[in-house]
């Protein structure tokens, strides 16, 4: 008796499996199961947390773990194959992207920031560059009050201050810092907090304070305002793209997933951390 | 006469002068603690109601509250401390009570606690990773993060409760000894009931180590910030937490309110652990 039992559940068992198993293919929709790792860059850790709650809620058998370490701790992962996914928030280098899958999901711009009470309302590329190499050290060079000017800069290996360097072409040991900073709120309360500094960091970072009445300004880069819809239309010079990345031939979960990531339904949790929204193509 | 009268006025203002000088710095000591404290409350009580101690984490920690953070640290601290207290208990007695017999041994232990005592965290959260995460295949989870953080205060708590144990007047050995005690009945009646105040001195850093740690959990406990089901899953630390909500934009209030929790929380459990050990452990010699 019990052993029949055992033989009836058995059979529907493999029943159950192949009809699974026939169904993957048209699997999209709340049929999803298993189990995500995402590591890496801090600055996408919470959106990513963010966005992987709301994709759980829709596939209950989804389990989606975000850990973070920094973009180039989600590169190793990925090929290390500790994690399904990497987050990134800086463009990959070619002996970086060779290897594997880059897909992004949203954009992060970079603006110039002064303290709101500095009178100088724009400043041509050159004369950031001179500014941060020491050539130029007191407003009056650039048309403001004779004092002198406080160049905040970002700690090394920060993806903000890879960007930075790259649109203005400079060097990271020809730059004259007098302050160095971490993250984006570092630097915007060390600008707000001194009249004569100078600094740089995200663009939606800094408009969200400037709501707050900051006391900050943001300046134009090469005559383009500064703000997150011209970062969103791709009119905004200095940027980085936040990435996920995957190996070649990524799982059929982790492919669902950067989908939904780069899809519109999670254009507002992107907005909801001030970073600008991909459009799908 | 003269002489010895100005000798005194110039002491009497050298004594002034040093009494200045401790009052004054003393002074200073605290009012940058009650800054620190004062600066938190002020930003941060606004934020804290009951919604706030038990609800979900929302909007990456902008909204809902901090109810799954609080439940991983305790977890990733029970971890810590079952792990903690028996080795380090153990170890002191051995370095404080059996030192002579086997002085290289422990100097050996002495000095490798005193190395591990120095090594940053970061380093910790690296090994732990390494060795807890993926050599043992524990991966991201509490019992990884506590594991870490059990090699992180070892080094501390052994060496305050060394010092208790040491504290204590050789004459109660010797009086033990002189009754008949037996090893094991002198440690257990009279030792550690004597060294409690090294013991409880020893729990509160540790405890303070551990609740204040960031760097060796964001890679051992990790990020997740759900409800932890068991202690293999990944669990976020209050103090991890309020670091992550200072790189969120607009995450700023809500990090002054876990600030706020995670003090509470410190000062809460160092009462309990102190006044645990001195009354459990330290009563019976008290009794004496």
């Amino acid at each position: 008796m019990r052993h029949s039992l055992h033989l009836t559940g058995l059979a529907g068992l493999v029943l159950l499996q192949a009809a699974c198993g026939n169904a993957t293919p048209q699997a999209a929709a709340g049929q999803l199961s298993g189990r995500l790792v995402i590591t890496g860059s801090s600055t996408c850790a919470p959106l990513v947390s963010d966005i992987s709650k709301r994709f759980e809620g829709l596939h209950p058998a989804v389990r989606i773990d975000v850990q973070t370490g920094g973009s180039s701790r989600g590169i190793a992962d990925v090929t290390r194959s500790i994690a399904d996914i990497g987050m990134v928030s800086r463009d990959l280098k070619p002996s970086e992207a060779a290897e594997l899958m880059p897909f992004v999901f949203a954009l992060d711009g970079v603006a110039i920031i002064l303290h709101a009470n500095n009178p100088i309302r724009e400043l041509a590329d050159a004369q950031v560059k001179g500014i941060y190499t020491g050539a130029i050290s007191n407003w009056s060079q650039v048309g403001g009050p004779d004092a002198p000017i406080t160049v905040v800069h970002k700690a090394s290996g920060r993806a903000t201050l890879e960007v930075f360097l790259k649109y203005f072409g400079l060097k990271e040991s020809s730059v004259q810092p007098d302050v160095v900073i971490g993250d984006n709120q570092q630097g915007i309360i060390t600008v707000a907090g001194n009249p004569h500094a100078i600094g740089y960091v995200s663009v939606g970072a800094a408009e969200y304070e400037i709501g707050q009445r900051t006391l900050i300004r943001l300046l134009d880069t090469a005559g383009i305002p500064a703000t997150t819809a011209n970062v969103h239309a791709g009119k905004f010079p200095i940027g980085r793209p936040l990435i996920l990345l995957t190996r070649k031939n990524p799982p059929e979960l982790a492919r669902h997933f950067i989908d939904y990531c780069r899809s519109e339904a999670v254009h507002d949790l992107v907005q909801d951390l001030y970073y600008a929204p991909v459009s799908a193509k | 006469m003269s002489r010895s009268t100005s000798r005194g006025a110039r002491a009497k203002v050298a004594d002034g002068l040093v009494q200045a000088l401790v009052w004054g710095t003393a002074g200073t000591v605290s009012a940058v603690f009650l800054c620190l404290v004062g600066d938190l409350l002020w930003h941060g009580l606004a934020g804290i109601d009951l919604d706030f101690l038990t609800q979900g984490v929302e909007r990456t920690g902008r909204a809902g509250g901090i109810f799954p953070i609080l439940v991983s640290t305790f977890l990733i601290l029970a971890v810590c401390l079952a792990v903690s207290i028996p080795i380090g208990l153990l170890t002191a007695i051995l370095l404080s009570e059996f030192s002579r017999r086997n002085p290289t041994l422990s100097r050996l232990v002495g000095a490798s606690l005193d190395v591990l005592a120095g090594v940053p965290s970061i380093v910790f959260g690296l090994f732990g990773n390494a060795f807890f995460c993926i050599a043992l295949g524990m991966g991201f989870s509490i019992l990884s993060g506590g594991l870490t953080l059990s090699c992180m205060v070892l080094p501390i708590f052994i060496r305050s409760v060394e010092l208790g144990l040491r504290a204590v007047p050789s004459d109660y050995r010797l009086a033990g000894a002189a009754l008949g005690m037996s090893h094991t009945s002198m440690l257990l009646k009279i030792l550690l009931p004597a060294g409690a105040p090294g013991i409880a001195a020893g729990l509160m850093l540790g405890v303070g180590r551990a609740l204040a740690e960031t760097a060796a959990l964001m890679f051992t406990s990790g990020y997740a910030d759900r409800m932890p089901s068991s202690l293999m899953d990944s669990g976020r630390a209050l103090s991890l937490h309020i670091y992550d909500l200072t790189q969120v934009t607009g995450g700023r209030p809500n990090a002054y309110a876990s600030g706020v929790v995670l003090v509470a929380l410190l000062l809460v459990i160092n009462l309990l652990a102190s006044w645990t050990v001195e009354h459990i452990v330290g009563g019976r010699v008290q009794r004496v």
